[in-house]
């Protein structure tokens, strides 16, 4: 019901470019993109700008979203594109600081901090990979099937199974996870 | 039928799986004017874009006027090279055709004109 409504908000926005449909899509979906970016970044701030450009990349956009699977799922894509283009971008930024004699720590800032500092979550998502950390983030945390993360990340259902295996074999040899108390 | 025997596989999960769902969940973010930013936002955007070629057309204009009228005098002072004779054998079939000629360059350079502005 949910996504009908979904559907025929969008609908409003890419026929009238109505602002007030589009803003009733960010409100239902904020929580959950910002909560991905927050998980896949580790920065409450970064994401939470990350999840400014995330839904303004979505009003450019919206008019490619053919309406087949979710539109959270679709909205996830976006997400991880813009996480993944603020990336590249932070990356060329440090190289050229590294190049002028500037030491930065911008790059690896995220997943560095000292142990005791993190949640059982932060630790485990530190193992993994970008691609692994957000691919294990919409499917756990997001609750995606593995045909929406394929459309997500554009990786065949095939490979987001075997991302999803080796994640957790990571997970698995650096921690006990069946020790972790739920809650 | 293969498609619902997939998505019942995908659903299918262990004790493991579990254990990572609530490890992984979190309770909802609130809002507190998130939303309300972004459609500010997008908003803001969306003057911008009505604005842009309306201003760019006015700017552009101001910046070309000068050496428009420029171009229009020299075409004149050209016309006035030309033998008066030939204007007399065109006139006699046109009776407006310095006027016409006229507009049509000018026409011409305002569609360059616009073009340009477009792209």
């Amino acid at each position: 019901m949910y996504a009908a409504e979904d559907n025929q908000l969008v609908a409003r926005v890419v026929s009238a470019q109505d602002t007030q449909a589009f803003g009733e899509l960010v409100r239902r979906h904020q929580s959950q993109v910002r909560n991905f970016l927050r998980k896949l970044s580790g920065d409450i701030t970064l994401a939470d700008d990350l999840s400014q450009d995330c839904f303004m990349h979505a009003w450019d956009k919206i008019q490619t979203f053919s309406g087949r699977g979710s539109f959270i799922g679709w909205l996830l894509k976006v997400a991880y594109t813009t996480f993944l283009q603020s990336k590249r971008k932070s990356k060329r930024y440090a190289e050229i600081l590294e190049e002028v004699g500037h030491v930065t720590d911008i790059e690896d800032r995220r997943y560095s901090v000292q142990a005791d500092e993190v949640s059982d979550l932060e630790k485990l998502l530190a193992v993994l990979t970008d691609e692994e950390r957000a691919i294990m983030v919409m499917s756990y945390a997001c609750g995606l099937s593995h045909r929406e993360i394929s459309d997500a990340t554009s990786l065949p259902v095939g490979t987001v199974k075997s991302v999803i295996f080796r994640g957790k074999q990571k997970i698995r040899t650096s921690f006990d996870i069946k020790d972790h108390q739920h809650g | 039928m293969i498609s619902k025997i997939i998505n019942m596989a995908d659903k299918m999960k262990d004790a493991e799986d579990r254990l990572l769902e609530s490890m992984f969940a979190a309770p909802p973010i609130a809002d507190d004017g998130f939303s309300a930013s972004v459609v500010g936002k997008v908003r803001r955007r969306l003057w911008l874009r009505r604005l842009a070629l309306p201003v760019a057309m006015l700017i552009g204009g101001a910046i070309a006027i000068k050496p428009l009228t420029a171009f229009v005098t020299l075409l004149a002072s050209l016309s006035a090279l030309l033998p008066q004779e030939l204007f007399g054998v065109i006139a006699e079939f046109i009776p407006q055709a310095q006027t016409v000629v006229l507009g049509a360059l000018l026409l011409a350079v305002c569609l360059l004109g616009m073009r340009t502005l477009e792209d």
